[in-house]
């Protein structure tokens, strides 16, 4: 701050377009920390020819402002003026488009509507199919070492351009970034965890862990996917943690001697899965990474950018 | 709506965003009245085309309105106009694709959003009326000024000025040198004792 204030003639043929080029630039410069100068250029402005301009652009981003409030429980759409009538006739008809069931059924979208869906299906159905009917008693160790990585997967296909057509769009809404990939990622979890413990009960059990073993290391893991997607991107956080679980059981597992598959990664997934210390485990990192991503939760804006 | 509500000079701009952070649309309308005049009347300045100016101005306060928290206490007119510009690098790239798949007459359409030159007119009054520096930045040619314009005063990246004004970064590049150069050259012309050249 200097005290140095911007000369009325400046202001004036500023807002009217005249003022020369070497003088608007310092006086631009001078605007973006003078409040005091902004408002009364703002007002020459609005005095002149762009009046009209600058009311029609207010009104739209009011009326958007007021329809959406950041952080509020109903924000979730960012059409710039929708006529009250209309949202009226909206509440009447609870699944009519725009309605509040059906924006979230909207908001949950690319997650349960791609080809995620049917891949878990294929994978629940497959394995209860295998054991029961293709002569493959074991098949609950792989179920269970392939369980938590479909939720991170479920992840990675509902959040970003590459998954999403509407993604512009969704972007451009107040409701993206954070809320919009945990609202996807809800609607993941309450599709994929039921239908794989489901599966994993109808299971002949052997010496494996227990059919819900898996429920916390998929909630930590996709917790962790989230935490890191405001850092690295969704894709590459997704990569990184469901890569890193198929690593960590599959790998020694296919490394070791012997052609004992199955009995191998039933020993690896029960020293992952098995007890109080290990499930403790899993749930210490499922909550530390929830509290990541509630400090860190700016991170998440820009998500969309990455 | 009824008329604009008088810029209540009180309310710091900072306050004012910290009430928008928290979903206030009545520090939402009076930051409005405070910033979108000036920003208007700036992006009107890179842009001929009105259409786009107020699609970018409408664009920047809606992203406003949804990311105040993300400011971090830096002057909140340079914190808007830093929206503002890359709003307008964004949409002058959308022009600029619609434009190549458009036939040949509706060219000139796209060739309306080069920032506007000074008239003759008032590049004379500049060299009459102001200091040494402005006629020092009007001897030197229109492509250098604003790519100076672009990268100086509005702080965008070598990148994104090559997108807004359509040409290489090479050659944003070069042009920012030599008009670094001429710039020097043209001061010393106005006044013959030594000054500091522009950074």
């Amino acid at each position: 701050m200097t005290g140095w204030h911007a000369p009325d003639h400046f202001v004036t043929r500023y807002a009217d377009g005249s003022l020369p080029e070497s003088d608007a630039w310092s006086l631009e410069k001078h605007l973006e920390c003078c409040g005091t100068c902004a408002a009364r250029v703002s007002r020459a402005v609005r005095g002149a020819a762009a009046g009209v301009v600058l009311a029609e652009v207010r009104e739209a981003v009011l009326g958007n402002a007021r329809e959406a409030v950041p952080g509020a429980p109903h924000a979730a759409k960012a059409a710039p003026r929708a006529p009250a009538a209309a949202r009226k006739a909206h509440r009447a008809r609870p699944w009519a488009p725009g309605s509040r069931p059906a924006r979230i059924l909207w908001a949950a979208g690319p997650a349960v509507r791609g080809a995620w869906l049917p891949a878990v299906l294929l994978v629940a159905v497959g394995a209860v199919a295998l054991a029961h009917a293709g002569g493959l008693p074991d098949a609950r160790p792989w179920l269970l070492a392939l369980a938590p990585v479909l939720p991170v997967a479920g992840v990675a296909l509902s959040y970003g351009p590459h998954a999403d057509p509407l993604h512009e769009i969704a972007a451009a809404t107040p409701s993206a970034g954070l809320r919009l990939v945990l609202t996807r990622t809800a609607a993941v979890l309450a599709v994929s965890l039921p239908l794989l413990t489901l599966a994993g009960a109808l299971l002949p059990s052997s010496d494996a862990p227990g059919a819900a073993a898996w429920l916390l290391p998929g909630l930590a893991l996709t917790l962790a996917s989230l935490a890191l997607a405001g850092h690295v991107g969704v894709r590459t956080a997704t990569a990184v943690t469901g890569g890193g679980w198929l690593c960590a059981v599959l790998g020694p597992v296919l490394a070791a001697p012997g052609g004992r598959l199955t009995a191998h990664l039933s020993e690896r997934l029960s020293s992952f899965l098995d007890g109080a210390p290990a499930q403790g485990g899993w749930a210490a990192a499922a909550v530390l990474c929830a509290a990541v991503l509630a400090t860190r939760r700016p991170a998440h804006h820009f998500l969309e950018m990455r | 709506m009824g008329g604009h509500r008088e810029t209540d000079e009180g309310d710091s701009d900072a306050a004012l965003l910290r009430a928008v952070a928290g979903g206030d649309s009545a520090a939402m309308a009076a930051l409005y009245d405070r910033h979108a005049g000036w920003l208007h009347a700036r992006l009107t300045r890179r842009c001929a085309d009105p259409e786009v100016v107020r699609e970018v101005l409408q664009d920047t306060f809606v992203t406003v309105w949804r990311s105040a928290d993300s400011h971090r206490g830096e002057d909140a007119g340079g914190w808007l106009w830093t929206i503002a510009a890359r709003r307008l690098v964004d949409a002058w790239r959308v022009q600029q694709r619609t434009a190549r798949l458009r036939t040949a007459p509706m060219e000139e359409a796209g060739d309306d959003c080069r920032p506007a030159a000074p008239s003759a007119e008032d590049r004379v009054l500049a060299g009459l009326e102001y200091g040494d520096v402005g006629t020092a930045l009007d001897r030197i040619s229109p492509e250098l000024r604003e790519v100076l314009r672009a990268t100086v005063v509005d702080g965008l990246t070598t990148r994104e000025t090559a997108w807004l004004l359509g040409i290489p970064e090479g050659t944003v590049k070069s042009r920012a040198m030599r008009a670094r150069a001429e710039l020097r050259a043209a001061l010393a012309q106005v006044s013959p004792s030594p000054m500091g050249g522009p950074a």
